[in-house]
């Protein structure tokens, strides 16, 4: 955080100086930085955020207890969506469904393109398990009049049934869909939709700030040379090459 | 088994079972099976599984933990009945659902008020909802308990209500006189839903009305503005889509906020970009443009300037387009291109035409319907209808072919983008004939739909406009002497009206072109006659008097008929409406009645001497001498003009 805005300062006196780029030794840019204050409630804040968010609902309480950050959300309501992620994320898709159903009921009957995927995670599953019958029938009954009503579900859907024609499916063009990634597509997205239900934030503060950090660090790497952090997860200082 | 569909009526004794535990699975199972799947609504819906539903609602009692149970469950079923499918929400009120799901939004337990809620906001989003009485004391109590509410179901349910049913300007008096825009102006700062449904229903109450904006702005000293122009600023495409509308309602209300070039440009420039938006937002930017734009000369400036066109157009070339995309773009398109030349020539060289043409024959009807409007506003360039872009078959032919359309929007459409195509300027009008275009105007001309009529005869009118006398030969011949009489005294004003602009095209010209006012026994100048004696609209008589003056420039058998027919022997001349009409307070009226008196008394032709006496003995001629003095240039203009051949500029309307 504090970099960030020491980064983007420093953006601005160059901007006003000479096109050259100039160097900023170690000891002036950390003398810099012990100049910005940060209050520590707003990092708690941002921690928070990020636990709710991610769904570290045991971690967000303990945080709470140890810091006296206020959540921004009823923590019970952590539970719930973490259960219908983990429910995706271990290819319950139905169970998924039902909670999310239980949780409001508004969310899939408004979000066409999610409850899609759902339904096409759930016809992954079955081809996963072989249930190969019951994956055309699936298709046929509860995927196929989404395609009619929408372009690309149709050409998401055919992607999809073209698993059942390959004989050895991690080897086939579509295989990707049977990745354990696939998953965890789909349980971000249902995730995000929940948190939008809630009037919350989809997304953590924290990583689109360390992309504002890399995007800023960029910018001054044009016209000076400083001590760059390249490691984000040490956030060590490298002195300027 | 994951698909198993509604097939027997199982399910339905088990949703009416009196054990609490089975009743409960099979509504479960019934939510479970709907939600998010139009298909499975409808067949349970033609099963029958409304009723039980409704009724295991009715029945239930809140107070108990099994009964608040069953009533969540129901009411999410009969809510997800009521989302997005008109059949669904039609079934829910039939069963009686309403009142209940009504009566138990007050009830203890805040699960069931939450679920009531939903429910009932599902079925406001239907135009099939019931209307909400605003002018019921005790029904405002109740609207503004909802918006006061602290729970956010309860606040989304009660802009869903303002949104579905205030349309009057007396509706939104009654809203604004009631509190309820601070109300909502405090739902602005809520989470994103909250303020969502603020901004909408604001738009709604601000809509068309200059009393409910001035009070709007004057709030809090124009904070709440203020703060409606922050959230277009806002992070959520859909946040930023409701302010721009709130903020164009304000505009169009009242002309005096929001004059900043700043706003203007702002606002623009939010609206182009929200067309990148892949769902919803995307779609309904382009008809908030259109809003924005629509007979604003200078918005449609700053929106060339803004390389509008070159925006849609891009959106455009994306095939695979929803309906509604296309249907937006279109009208976007015709507002941007109805007064600018620059707009209609950047249209004309990006080819979008192409694009247009195509639209012509889409599936969907809102989409031609666009498509034909967009083709109307852009063919009103004169310089690319001098130059015959829009008279090729590959326009023609399809645009022919909507005339017999199932849907009457798109005929009136097409009938309006022909209007403007046939004024070409060229005395060849033989691409729409070959095409089988004057055959489905004619016919159209007996329609039982009196826009159809009009719009037709409107066409019509254009077509023969400069037209050779070919072709108003071909086209008198299919419109036939009878009907063009009774068009004349078709039921409908307008009709009538533009009957008599016709005939005005039809006789201009040549000799034998004035003929055709005299075919059959001169019914059709009978028809005129009795039209200007009735003197019942002023559009109407001006037509009809334009139609005297051009026969009046024809020969002297020409021109004593109209002699005959504004002076009948039977009547007293003072009382003609000639007279009348030369008193008249419209400056227009009085110009045609003075160009008839022109054209008889043209010096060259031989009985003009004895007409000027006939005139002078009712008293015209010095109704004449006052009007030298006439304050309308065109009046005064004609009175000097002793002999002039009149060219008839206004002959031709434009459709805008």
């Amino acid at each position: 955080m504090s970099l960030f805005w020491i980064v983007i300062r420093q953006l601005a006196e160059i901007e006003a100086m000479a096109a050259s780029k100039k160097v900023i030794t170690r000891e002036e840019w950390e003398r810099k930085l012990n100049n910005v204050n940060i209050r520590k409630e707003d990092m708690n804040k941002l921690v928070m955020n990020f636990l709710v968010t991610e769904g570290f609902v045991e971690a967000a309480e303990k945080f709470r207890k140890e810091s006296g950050t206020e959540p921004d959300i009823d923590l019970a309501t952590i539970t719930d969506r973490m259960a219908v992620k983990k429910a995706v994320q271990s290819g319950n898709v139905e169970d998924a469904i039902e909670k999310v159903n239980d949780l409001n009921p508004e969310i899939l009957d408004t979000n066409p393109q999610l409850f899609f995927h759902l339904q096409q995670q759930r016809l992954i599953e079955l081809i996963r398990n072989g249930k190969v019958e019951e994956a055309l029938e699936f298709a046929q009954e509860e995927l196929a009049p989404r395609g009619e009503e929408n372009q690309s579900f149709l050409e998401e859907l055919e992607r999809t049934v073209a698993l059942l024609a390959f004989e050895d499916v991690s080897n086939c063009p579509v295989g990707e869909l049977l990745d354990i990634s696939q998953r965890l597509k789909t349980a971000s997205e249902v995730n995000a939709a929940i948190l939008t239900s809630q009037s919350h934030e989809k997304d953590p503060k924290l990583p689109s700030l360390l992309k504002m950090l890399i995007w800023a660090q960029n910018q001054l790497d044009e016209k000076a040379a400083f001590p760059r952090i390249n490691d984000l997860s040490t956030a060590a200082l490298e002195d300027p090459a | 088994m994951p698909s198993s569909r509604p097939s027997s009526d199982l399910i339905l004794h088990r949703l009416s079972s009196s054990d609490y535990e089975i009743k409960l699975k099979a509504i479960r199972e019934v939510k479970n099976q709907i939600i998010g799947n139009r298909t499975k609504k409808l067949s349970y819906i033609k099963l029958g599984a409304v009723p039980a539903v409704a009724d295991s609602l009715a029945k239930a009692n809140a107070d108990s933990d099994f009964g608040s149970n069953l009533i969540v469950q129901s009411a999410a079923v009969l809510g997800s009945f009521a989302c997005g499918v008109d059949q669904g929400v039609r079934a829910v009120l039939d069963a009686g659902a309403f009142p209940n799901l009504i009566r138990l939004l007050s009830a203890v337990d805040e699960k069931v008020v939450d679920a009531a809620a939903r429910s009932l906001r599902m079925i406001y989003q239907s135009k099939l909802a019931p209307k909400f009485d605003f002018y019921k004391e005790e029904n405002m109590d109740f609207l503004l308990s909802l918006l006061r509410s602290e729970n956010e179901n309860l606040t989304g349910l009660g802009a869903g209500i303002v949104i579905h049913s205030c349309e009057t300007s007396d509706e939104q008096n009654i809203l604004c006189h009631a509190g309820s825009l601070e109300k909502l102006i405090s739902g602005l700062d809520g989470s994103i839903s909250q303020r969502d449904a603020s901004l909408e229903s604001l738009a709604t109450i601000l809509k068309n009305n200059p009393e409910a904006v001035s009070k709007f702005v004057e709030l809090q000293n124009e904070r709440a503005l203020r703060s409606v122009i922050e959230l277009t600023k806002d992070k959520y495409p859909r946040t930023r889509l409701l302010a721009c509308l709130c903020l164009i309602c304000i505009k169009n209300s009242s002309s005096c906020y929001l004059q900043d070039i700043g706003i203007k440009t702002k606002l623009i420039y939010i609206l182009l970009e929200l067309l990148d938006d892949s769902g919803q937002v995307g779609e309904e930017s382009s008809f908030a443009f259109s809003s924005l734009v629509a007979g604003k000369e200078d918005l449609q400036k700053l929106a060339f300037e803004a390389n509008a066109i070159d925006k849609f157009y891009n959106h455009l070339q994306n095939c695979a387009l929803h309906p509604k995309r296309l249907e937006g773009i279109f009208l976007a398109l015709a507002d941007l291109c109805s007064k600018l030349e620059c707009c209609r020539s950047k249209f004309m060289s990006l080819q979008v035409l192409n694009l247009l043409i195509n639209a012509l024959t889409h599936d969907e009807a809102n989409v031609r319907t666009a498509a034909c409007i967009c083709l109307k506003s852009v063919s009103r360039s004169i310089k690319s209808l001098s130059a015959g872009y829009f008279t090729n078959e590959r326009i023609v032919i399809p645009l022919v072919r909507l005339l017999s359309d199932l849907c009457t929007s798109v005929q009136v459409a097409a009938l309006g983008a022909i209007s403007n195509i046939v004024v070409d300027f060229t005395p060849d009008k033989s691409t729409i004939i070959q095409c089988g275009g004057l055959k489905e105007l004619v016919q159209l001309t007996k329609s039982m739909d009196s826009s159809l009529r009009l719009n037709a005869v409107w066409s019509l009118r254009n077509m023969v406009f400069l037209a050779d006398k070919m072709c108003k030969e071909a086209i008198f011949m299919e419109l036939t002497v009878s009907a063009v009489a009774s068009l004349i005294r078709d039921p409908e004003p307008s009709v009538q009206e533009q009957a008599l602009a016709l005939v005005r095209n039809l006789v201009d010209g040549c000799m034998d072109c004035i003929e055709f006012a005299f075919a059959e026994d001169g019914i059709i100048l009978d028809a005129v006659g009795s039209q200007l004696q009735k003197s019942s609209k002023i559009e109407i008589a001006i037509q009809g008097m334009y139609v005297l003056s051009n026969i009046a420039s024809g020969n002297e058998f020409h021109k004593e008929a109209i002699m005959s027919l504004l002076f009948p022997e039977t009547e007293n001349g003072s009382h003609s409406f000639l007279s009348q009409y030369l008193q008249s307070t419209d400056s227009s009226l009085r110009t045609s009645a003075a160009w008839v008196i022109v054209n008889l008394t043209v010096p060259a032709s031989p009985g003009a001497f004895g007409r000027i006496v006939k005139l002078r003995n009712f008293g015209i001629v010095s109704q004449i001498k006052r009007m030298v003095n006439d304050s309308c240039m065109d009046v005064k203009l004609n009175q000097s003009v002793s002999s002039s051949i009149w060219i008839p500029w206004d002959a031709v309307s434009e459709k805008s």
